[in-house]
């Protein structure tokens, strides 16, 4: 604590100094204004028009802004905005345009302009021209005639924009979902244990290379898109960005109805990465924290109901699962200090109405409450659900993953060694009612932006009822999931954040530099944010007991950063320095199978570029994945041995599937766009692998009839 | 089954083990960057390094770089992918290519800390005077070959280096 104070009183220290003489900036008053309504055309809508940051874009003006940059120069922020700003689109504006921009955010943050025009390579300390201290002049909220998307999503209209019907539908049962014929891919994860795995198996090791492209779809661009088709009795419906819904033939890509339900993207995140089906309807949860029941022969509204208040920040952008006629949603960007908290929340299915909700922060006085240093509730953030569950139906239990709690860092938050339950856990629930049934914290008290968030797998070795998930400091980590008791875990890349893990209880021990970070302190985190494993999905091939895992190599640098506690303040408050993971010899990329009863690894390989698709096994023994560099691949789920590849038009991103229409199997992949580290983190260190900054799609292969 | 047990099996052994040769390599890649810096940090090289129980060799080439290199230096970490202190100098040709080279003598402690993979090498440069190439020195990776898979998890360096 006395760190803290004498960390808080150096920033203070710092920004008081630097209040007291602050030279010009390298950049004129005409540069500042002009740059106002570029900043609000180009950088508003994420970084707020006050600068204020949301979600994962950071604040752009005030000690926060100050604190991360006031010891680094004009040059690099400049250099900075250039290479990855608009998010996704770098290098897309005119240098003058991005100068400008920078001298309006340097004089937002107090700096007084000078006489000479910003070139862009001055090399002036900011702290030596700015105190993050907004003149009134820039306090103002931006005309909002001035505001554009960030992201390149086309002017239309929303609503049903083209009305259909399905010729007939058969309504999905609690039945369907817990036994799904072999034609379907109902649900996120395709089964409710999470394999990602069809049952499929017209396609083999034998015939593979003779997979050919039967139909392709372009999608909405603007935002991330990292879906999951849905097919059910021929029919795929999919999830674009600005929330819009599709229904197509899943033989043909005729497009049937299309709801652009809205609002356009408004930043990073742009799509739901899975719908969810039960009944005659179909679900959306939203980027806009809403859930919309449809109707699935049509595509008409039949709900809408609110999750939360999309205008405080909330979003949903994990998809939904359907559990004995309630839709369960997590949701996300719970990083500002609030009253508020994150949660997991179920509705009625018929009505929206909402059942329960299961909020996924510990207070004061809760169970788990004492775990966060005594900081004040509204201080306790994060615990974010951006993956749907899964559930085991024999158990009537749902399982959910959590995130990090917010700050990133032990130091920002001031959370001291507290576990911040229930922040990086497995949650255990009832999905009649919410109740919490167990627990396990598998990151306590994390410090790097290292989430345990992603799909919890359940598998069944004899008696033995297990749950299998990784994050992304590279864990795969085993579960009784009855009980919630560690069972074991295995390494999968290289991490030097944990020193050991009991082998009785896996709990992991910090390193003694990260317990002892304080503020200001570079700290090395091998994998850094992008992982290990990330969103891009395991899948489970139960015929091999293999789970085939994606995972990406490269670390960071992470400092922490102080953050002001005060509500309505908010965000990551990490700066990070990346840097190729040792011993990868610069493979990003890295897919490895591990048997899960003995938890050993059978096989693995790596590449340059990272895979950003969630895997697909299937039974006839092929697997499928996607990566950074446009290949889409199958490969020999025994093996790990490339059978097949084909180069689609941009980064293959999201989830692939497999189905089944008149008796012949498909396997259908998106190429998508956006997202965080696990594209941004390529973005920066493989700046030669180049994808069109466009082209969300989809893409469906078969053999040929003959 | 988790394979901490391993590392400290391998310390064990390590301890009673007399001097041997060893040698290790790395590729030397931007050091740790942002955005706003990667103008200024860029450049890849391959450096090999040798002890014959004596004397440490180091030798290496680079190329790419944005600025002429400055100075170069083998770095004692407290633990892999962990920065530390400067231990030695290293003989670097100041342009944006070149080579790297040196001849050391280590301590016990060096010797240890260079078989658990806590050294590396780092090349400055004029615009990143804090780091333009790193690499850290660990047992020759067993890379089949990019997309070829390998028996097991592949090269997990805190389970395969020497201590």
């Amino acid at each position: 604590m006395k760190k803290l104070l004498a960390a808080s009183v150096a920033c203070v220290a710092l920004l008081g100094a630097s209040a007291i003489a602050l030279e010009n900036g390298p950049f004129t008053a005409e540069q500042s204004r002009g740059g106002r309504a570029l900043y609000v055309a180009n950088c508003a809508q994420c970084h707020g028009p006050e600068l204020k940051g949301a979600g994962e874009a950071p604040p752009l003006a005030g000690t926060t802004f100050i604190a991360a940059w006031g010891n680094r120069s004009t040059e690099e922020l400049y250099n900075l905005v250039k290479a990855s700003m608009p998010y996704g689109n770098g290098n897309s504006l005119e240098p003058d345009t991005y100068r400008r921009i920078v001298a309006y955010v340097l004089a937002a943050n107090g700096a007084k302009p000078g006489n000479i025009a910003m070139v862009g390579n001055e090399a002036v300390r900011i702290a030596s021209i700015a105190d993050g201290k907004m003149p009134v002049m820039t306090e103002a909220p931006a005309p909002a005639t001035a505001a554009r998307p960030a992201t390149s999503y086309p002017q239309t209209r929303f609503g049903l924009t083209v009305a259909g019907s399905l010729k007939s539908y058969d309504p999905v049962t609690d039945t369907m979902l817990a036994h799904p014929k072999d034609a379907d891919w109902l649900m996120y994860r395709r089964n409710y244990q999470g394999w990602s795995h069809s049952p499929l198996s017209q396609v083999t090791a034998a015939n593979v290379r003779g997979l050919q492209l039967q139909w392709s779809w372009a999608m909405n661009d603007g935002g991330a898109s990292q879906v999951t088709p849905i097919v059910h009795d021929g029919i795929m419906f999919l999830s674009n960005t600005a929330n819009t819904v599709q229904a197509l033939d899943a033989k043909t890509g005729e497009l049937i109805w299309e709801n652009r339900i809205g609002p356009a993207p408004t930043r990073a995140y742009g799509a739901t990465r899975s719908l969810a089906l039960y009944g005659d309807k179909i679900f959306v949860p939203t980027t806009d924290a809403k859930l919309y029941g449809l109707d699935a022969k049509t595509g008409k509204i039949v709900w809408q109901t609110v999750i939360e208040d999309a205008k405080e920040g909330y979003s949903n952008t994990g998809g939904a699962i359907a559990i004995r006629g309630k839709i369960l949603v997590g949701l996300t960007y719970c990083n500002r200090y609030e009253t508020k908290h994150c949660f997991i929340s179920a509705y009625d299915a018929n009505t929206g109405k909402v059942a329960w909700r299961f909020k996924t922060i510990a207070l004061k006085g809760e169970p788990g409450g004492d775990s966060w240093n005594n900081l004040p509730d509204e201080f306790r953030q994060g615990a974010e659900t951006w993956i749907a569950g899964t559930y085991d139906p024999e158990l009537n239990t749902t399982y959910w993953g959590t995130a990090q709690s917010k700050p990133w860092t032990r130091a920002s938050r001031e959370s001291g060694a507290g576990a911040t339950l229930y922040a990086n856990s497995t949650l255990a629930l009832d999905p009649d009612n919410g109740k919490l049934k167990w627990f396990y914290s598998h990151a306590p008290g994390e410090n790097f932006d290292l989430d345990e968030v992603f799909e919890r797998v359940l598998v069944d070795h004899d008696q033995s009822k297990d749950v299998l998930t990784i994050g992304k400091v590279g864990i795969l980590w085993k579960l009784n999931r009855v009980t919630g008791q560690y069972e074991d875990s295995a390494q999968t890349v290289f991490q030097n954040v944990f020193d050991k893990i009991d082998p009785k209880t896996g709990i992991p021990t910090y390193r003694k530099d990260v317990q002892a970070a304080k503020v200001g302190d570079w700290i090395s985190s091998c994998p850094g944010p992008a992982g290990g494993h990330d969103w891009p999905a395991t899948s489970y091939d139960p015929k091999t007991d293999l789970m085939v895992i994606p995972l990406h190599q490269s670390c960071v640098l992470m400092r922490a950063e102080p953050m002001e506690k005060k509500i309505g303040v908010g965000g990551d408050a990490g700066s990070q320095r990346l840097f190729e993971m040792p011993g990868t010899d610069g493979n990003l990329g890295k897919l490895v199978a591990y048997n899960t009863r003995t938890m050993q690894p059978l096989w693995s390989l790596q590449q340059k570029a990272p895979f950003l698709t969630g895997v697909l096994t299937t039974a006839g023994g092929v697997g499928f994945v996607g990566d950074f560099d446009r290949r889409f691949r199958a490969f020999e789920t025994a093996t790990g041995k490339t059978l097949w590849q084909t180069r689609l038009a941009t980064s293959v991103q999201g989830h692939v599937v497999s189905y089944a229409v008149d008796g012949k199997q498909y396997i259908a992949v998106e190429t998508g766009l956006g997202g965080g580290s696990p594209v941004g983190k390529p973005t920066t260190l493989m700046p030669d692998i180049h994808h069109p900054n466009n082209g969300n799609a989809i893409f469906v292969f078969a053999l040929p009839d003959n | 089954m988790i394979l901490w047990h391993v590392g400290i099996v391998v310390v064990a052994l390590a301890a009673a083990a007399p001097a041997r040769a060893d040698s290790f390599e790395t590729r030397l890649s931007p050091s740790p960057l942002t955005d706003g810096t990667r103008i200024n940090i860029t450049g890849e090289g391959r450096a090999l390094v040798q002890w014959d129980g004596n004397i440490l060799s180091v030798s290496g080439d680079f190329q790419g770089l944005a600025t002429n290199a400055t100075t170069a230096a083998l770095y004692d970490g407290p633990g892999i992918a962990i920065p530390g202190p400067k231990a030695f100098d290293l003989t670097v040709t100041q342009e944006t290519s070149g080579t790297i080279w040196g001849s050391l003598q280590l301590t016990r402690k060096q010797v240890a800390d260079l078989r658990a993979g806590r050294f590396y090498i780092q090349i400055n440069s004029q615009k990143a005077p804090d780091g333009n190439l790193t690499g850290w020195l660990l047992p020759p990776p067993p890379f089949a070959g990019e997309d070829v898979p390998v028996a097991g998890a592949g090269f997990l360096p805190q389970f395969e280096v020497k201590k």
